[in-house]
């Protein structure tokens, strides 16, 4: 009963900011809170197995999974609050919210009297208690629970995994082929130039100073340029630091307006 | 399982408690000095020797001084989850020894209480350490979220993804000890060693455990959510002061768990090893804290050895390593376990029949795995002459490759053409 | 006194191993083993030979299970104390082996039979099957071409059928509601995965597949609930054990009831009852038309006979609560069902919108609760057997005349673009009026019998204003059915007008089957009656 009243407030609480969360990770979150408080109360009435399962299945493998979704694809923004169809979430609130009084009425009402049995089914521990059930009466259906384990596994291979259909290229094609687009094109077969660093800055989104002191726009991820969250380097903070210092150094404009691409400009040195 | 438990007065069960705590605590400050002596015996040098009788002290200082330093919440973290995460990862790194044994029934000194050392028992005790453990998963992939950091996100990523799939081989390795003790209970499975450590009737069970447990603390070389060379520090790299203390705490105290875990499964538990065990003292009790401590320790070791010799994975030779070969490895193990527990109860086999029968195999397997491997055909390498000019720019020619005969020609015509761009 | 948290028992007494009738249970388990042993191909066996592997592994393993339907259903036995039902309860009450079980079996695996000669089918593709070649690829993207270039296909998707087939066995078999609940995702989650890997027209697909799986997962979800909460009235699983506590318990009849109507929403969601049918359509018309067919045709037998079994087994006692709710939604079914198909435009909405009207037919069977007295007359369940016999071949038959009525982009669904299809190809055009001719009940087709024996036992039964307005539903459908083929036989042909595809011999051969089966059961319905009938009354 303590357990009961501590858990049910929090779980509540925590359902509750499941659906009021701005952002989807405190969703998935609170789920978890809620996933555990639940296991917990598992625990309090005797069934130990159940608490472990749950918390081993749910909290640790379904919803780190969920987290997993949530972080990469990053759904931070808020969902699009226009409604396809007029007048829709006022319906599914009036709907929703008359099912669930519906639902907690008939079912409050239903239950009566105390539960029994709890002690008959423990008897020898509740892990044997489960086990006697699994491997008897239920046996036909945790079998059948294969086949639907098999049908997740086949079907995640068939909806998300993409057959190489062209063998790979081993690294001395790789190779290869970078040294004749070089004498093709002249694109510079080695890596791309690494990022400048700066003590201001996180290295990563501040392009490295090619020797004439222009930025060189390889050495940026042409993920970050086009968030748009490169740093300018000298054109930015140095340069204008040096304007403010001497408005007439030639030098403060270094570089031009214009970054040139680092990769193709060394090959021009010679 | 001990009557005991469930039923000991409330003093004894936070005694208990704390004592686990300041264990752990106080394992964790030798564990940090025992690693850098012990790496640095292995590379030539020193370690840490000054603070204390053999630099033993460090640790304690070092803890003091990142707990005094300056805390940084990132502007762009996720304030709460930031905070809330060093304290998800810490909390179930204390909480998986709660069933842990440590030693048989004693007598507390000064009074009349028995009491067994452990703090409780559950009949799912292992899995509830697998419960457990898989909390503190939580802590670093939302560290590596809140941070707001793509390094601290992809460690994030990385170590959840790592965890998860060496989970599921670790898991799998526990299948075999439950059928062998018969319960999911530390206590019982302890119990059931008496005759014979588990690690070997069940050793490929024990060497894939002990694989799975290495993954399963991101230690090296499966150290790849924190690799410094891609991603700074991984999911702790905002982190500062005693924010990353707890996760430097809860690393190390994950270590001691499994390290644990492994001993209480495969390694007898707390009973006292071969030459001692004939002393008739040697389980009971305190002394069997110290085979425990020691058991653990030699584990720790273990992973201290693996960080000095071995360069760290790639991540997806490592992420096929744990699902192509440990899982299936495992998964078959089980398969053979049960076949051998079942022929065992219906055929009335003895052990020993069954040891013969398991030497023979490995006999069998050795001798085949000896057998040359006939040889392939990617020796046979085309033997194109080598011409340094083929990609139409000059390429210097695979290491160990002869062009013998025509090799002054070679430098000839690569001579020449490298005039003729010249000009 | 210990936590029950911390009880173990140090030595409990050794659990006994389940007995396990294998021969009884040995169609369910050999379609089972072929869909594993399809896994397997699909790991090992190269690529040229997996479709040939797979496509004769399926068919083979289904006529296997056939042959083994046969044998269980000969050796069925009179249960004991029962005048009507013949078999027994095995697998430690896990399934029902009687009357109804085997002939379902033995319907949905003829429906398989026939799917799969549908899913077999790679001429009107040029050689390939009318499953995407590559799922994961984005539709239209340059991978997708990739793919077609090198002429790789899905052959999963004849596992996975067989896994639908299983679960489709095992859901009007189940004895008790977990079994009955794992039957029912073991049904349903192939088949939300086969609807979305259509070759053409991918992306409709796919949101197809979404929809059936987010609906699906939500009435499983009602079906789940309903569980817990009967469970908490009766105190069991088994069906036998609730029909004894809805007999005997006078108390927590809310529990029941509740747990009843939210039962019924996941078996009715399987039916496509209005008001859960709206998936119906969508998902017909995005599917591959192989996998609709077999969906139509398999799902509604199985989810049928579970209604059946729960509604007359285990809530038997309580039909007089859960009648009033059948009948409103039966009429509601026939209703929409019947107008919406009116407007449709396009042939597969079309006929997703007759299955509905359809499935409200076959409620009207059920509703009347007629168990019969002695073994020759009509009753619920043997009508509705008997109905879902008939529906499912011309069903089946009808989507494989829409697989090869084509163009140049595939499938032509538009109904108008079927004008002058019986000038084109006068056999074609005529098999699908026979269908459609089926569909509205007109005498000397199976459709004719198939409505009239769910309609006397409805009228047995005492349902018969609910019989009057079934009869009004089926002029209203009667109506779209023959402005098809007045569309097919009497409309000048705009533009180009269809093409008829020549199919390979597994379509042409499904498409005769229909037609035959379509036409036999309505002339000499009475060994296929006969049959049905003798199938008898549940088992308890």
């Amino acid at each position: 009963m303590v357990t009961f009243w501590t858990l049910a407030p929090i779980m509540v609480l925590a359902a509750l900011g499941v659906v009021l969360a701005r952002k989807a990770v405190h969703s998935a979150l609170l789920l978890a809170v809620v996933m555990i408080s639940l296991a917990i109360t598992y625990a309090s009435q005797g069934a130990p197995f159940l608490f472990a399962v749950q918390i081993i299945v749910y909290t640790g493998a379904i919803m780190m999974l969920f987290l997993f979704v949530l972080m990469l694809v990053g759904v931070d923004a808020s969902d699009s609050l226009v409604e396809t169809i007029k007048g829709q979430r006022m319906m599914a609130l009036v709907v929703g919210l008359t099912f669930g009084v519906l639902v907690v009425l008939v079912v409050g009402q239903g239950v009566v009297g105390v539960s029994v049995g709890l002690g008959e089914a423990n008897a020898n521990g509740n892990v044997y208690g489960l086990a006697a059930l699994m491997f008897t009466k239920y046996v036909l259906a945790i079998e059948f629970t294969a086949a639907l384990l098999i049908t997740a596994a086949v079907g995640a291979m068939v909806l998300a995994h993409r057959e190489r259909l062209v063998p790979r290229r081993s690294q001395r094609e790789e190779s290869a082929r970078r040294l004749q687009e070089y004498a093709e094109t002249g694109r510079h077969p080695g890596p791309l130039p690494t990022p400048g660093v700066y003590a201001r800055h996180n290295a990563v989104d501040t392009p490295a100073l090619l020797p004439d002191g222009s930025p060189s726009e390889l050495s940026v991820s042409r993920v970050l340029r086009a968030r748009g969250s490169v740093r300018e380097g000298f054109e930015g903070d140095v340069g204008q630091t040096l304007r403010q210092l001497d408005p007439d150094d030639p030098t403060s404009t270094i570089g031009g307006s214009t970054p040139r691409r680092g990769g193709s400009g060394r090959t021009e040195e010679s | 399982m001990s009557d005991l438990f469930g039923t000991e007065s409330w003093w004894v069960v936070i005694v208990k408690a704390v004592l686990i705590f300041v264990v752990l605590v106080v394992y964790t400050l030798f564990n940090i000095w025992f690693e850098r002596r012990v790496v640095a015996k292995m590379q030539h040098r020193v370690g840490p020797n000054v603070h204390g009788p053999f630099g033993l002290l460090q640790s304690l200082a070092d803890g003091v001084k990142l707990a005094l330093k300056e805390d940084i919440i990132p502007t762009a973290a996720d304030k709460v989850v930031y905070v809330l995460a060093p304290i998800i990862a810490t909390i179930p790194a204390f909480m998986a020894w709660a069933v842990i044994p440590f030693g048989p029934e004693v007598k507390i000194p000064f009074t009349d209480t028995v009491t067994p050392l452990q703090l409780t028992d559950l009949p799912v005790g292992v899995i509830y350490v697998l419960a457990v453990t898989s909390i503190g998963i939580y802590g670093i992939v939302l560290a590596g979220w809140s941070s707001g950091s793509t390094y601290a996100l992809l460690g994030g990523m990385r170590s959840s993804a790592q965890m998860i799939s060496y989970e599921i081989a670790m898991g799998l390795t526990f299948v075999s000890v439950f059928l062998y003790a018969g319960s999911m209970s530390t206590a019982a499975i302890v119990e059931a060693q008496e005759g014979m450590w588990f690690f070997i009737p069940l050793f490929p069970a024990f060497v894939i455990y002990v694989i799975a447990m290495v993954g399963e603390t991101n230690r090296a070389p499966f150290d790849l959510p924190e690799a410094e060379g891609e991603l700074v520090g991984g999911f702790h790299t905002e982190y500062s002061s005693l924010k990353f203390a707890l996760f430097f705490l809860a690393e190390y105290v994950n270590m001691v768990t499994v390290s644990a875990l492994a001993t209480t499964l495969f390694l007898g538990g707390w009973r006292a090893p071969y030459p001692i065990a004939f002393w008739d003292g040697a389980n009971e009790g305190y002394w069997p804290v110290l085979w425990f401590l020691g058991k653990t320790l030699a584990f720790i070791f273990l992973f201290i050895w693996l960080r000095g010799t071995l360069p760290r994975m790639r991540y997806d030779q490592f992420m096929k390593f744990g699902w192509k070969w440990l899982i299936p490895a495992a998964l078959a193990w089980t398969v053979l376990v049960m076949i051998v527990r079942k022929v065992q109860s219906d055929l009335t086999l003895d052990r020993q029949t069954l040891l013969i029968v398991a030497a023979c195999v490995a006999v069998v397997l050795l001798l085949v795995s000896l057998i040359p491997e006939s040889k392939k055909a990617d020796e046979v390498e085309d033997e194109v002459e080598f011409d340094a000019f083929a990609g139409g720019f000059p390429v210097p020619p695979m290491p160990g490759r002869q062009t013998s005969t025509d090799r002054t020609d070679q430098t000839e015509t690569t001579a020449t053409s490298t005039t003729s761009r010249e000009e | 006194m210990i936590h029950p948290l911390l009880v173990s028992a140090s030595a409990p007494p050794p659990i006994d191993s389940p007995t396990i009738q294998y021969g009884d249970l040995s169609p369910l388990l050999v379609v089972a083993a072929v869909a594993l042993l399809g896994v397997m191909v699909e790991a090992f066996a190269p690529r040229a030979l997996r479709f040939t592997i797979q496509t004769a592994l399926a068919i083979g393993g289904i006529v296997v299970a056939l042959a083994a339907t046969v044998w269980v259903g000969l050796g069925l036995d009179r249960a004991s104390g029962d005048v009507l039902a013949r078999g027994r309860v095995v697998a430690e009450g896990a399934v029902a082996v009687d009357g109804p079980s085997v002939f379902m079996w033995g319907l949905v695996l003829l429906f398989a039979l026939v799917s799969m000669l549908l899913f077999a089918e790679r001429r009107l593709e040029g050689g390939l099957s009318a499953f995407t070649g590559q799922a994961a690829a984005p539709p239209g993207s340059a991978m997708e071409r990739e793919a077609v270039e090198h002429r790789i296909e899905h052959t999963e998707v004849f596992p996975l059928a067989m896994f639908a087939l299983v679960g489709m066995m095992l859901f009007p078999a189940a004895n008790d509601l977990l079994t009955m609940f794992v039957a029912l995702e073991v049904l349903s989650l192939p088949l939300y995965l086969l609807c979305g890997l259509a070759r053409r027209r991918r992306l409709l697909s796919q949101e197809s597949a979404m929809k059936y799986f987010l609906l699906g997962a939500f009435s499983s979800a009602f079906f789940a609930y309903g569980i817990a909460l009967v469970y908490g009235f009766a105190g069991g699983f088994g069906l036998g054990d609730i029909d004894q506590a809805v007999s005997n318990r006078i108390d927590g009849q809310n529990l029941l009831l509740a747990g009843i109507a939210l039962m019924a929403v996941g078996v009715m969601f399987k039916v496509g009852a209005v008001p859960f049918h709206a998936w119906t359509p969508d998902v017909y018309q995005g599917a591959p038309t192989a996998v609709t067919a077999f969906m139509a045709a398999g799902t509604k037998v199985a989810a049928f006979g579970a209604m059946l079994r729960l509604f007359f087994v285990a809530f038997g006692g309580a039909s007089w609560d859960w009648r009033p709710m059948f009948w409103v939604v039966a009429i509601l079914t026939m209703v929409v069902g019947a107008v919406a198909a009116v407007t449709q435009s396009d042939v597969k909405r079309m006929l997703a919108y007759s299955s509905i009207a359809h499935a409200g037919f076959i409620l009207v069977g059920v509703t009347g609760a007629f168990v019969g007295t002695r073994d020759a007359s009509v009753t619920s369940v043997s009508s509705v057997l008997f109905y879902l016999t008939v529906y499912g071949f011309s069903t089946i038959g009808a989507f494989a005349i829409v697989t090869i009525v084509r163009d140049a982009s595939g499938e032509t669904t538009q109904l108008s673009r079927w004008a002058g299809l019986g000038r084109e190809s006068p056999l074609v055009a005529g098999a699908f009026a026979l269908f459609m001719l089926a569909f509205a009940g007109i005498p000397l087709t199976s459709g004719f019998i198939g409505k009239w024996a769910v309609f006397s036992a409805a009228w047995s039964g005492g349902a018969w204003p609910l019989v009057v307005v079934a009869v009004l539903a089926s002029v209203v459908a009667a109506s779209f059915y023959v402005r098809v083929i007045v569309t097919m036989f009497f409309t000048e042909p705009t533009g180009e007008g269809p093409s008829v595809a020549v199919p390979s011999m597994a379509t042409t051969a499904v498409i005769v089957v229909a037609v035959v089966v379509t036409v036999l059961l309505g002339v000499v319905p009475g060994p296929v009656l006969d049959l049905a009938q003798s199938a008898g009354a549940f088992v308890r």
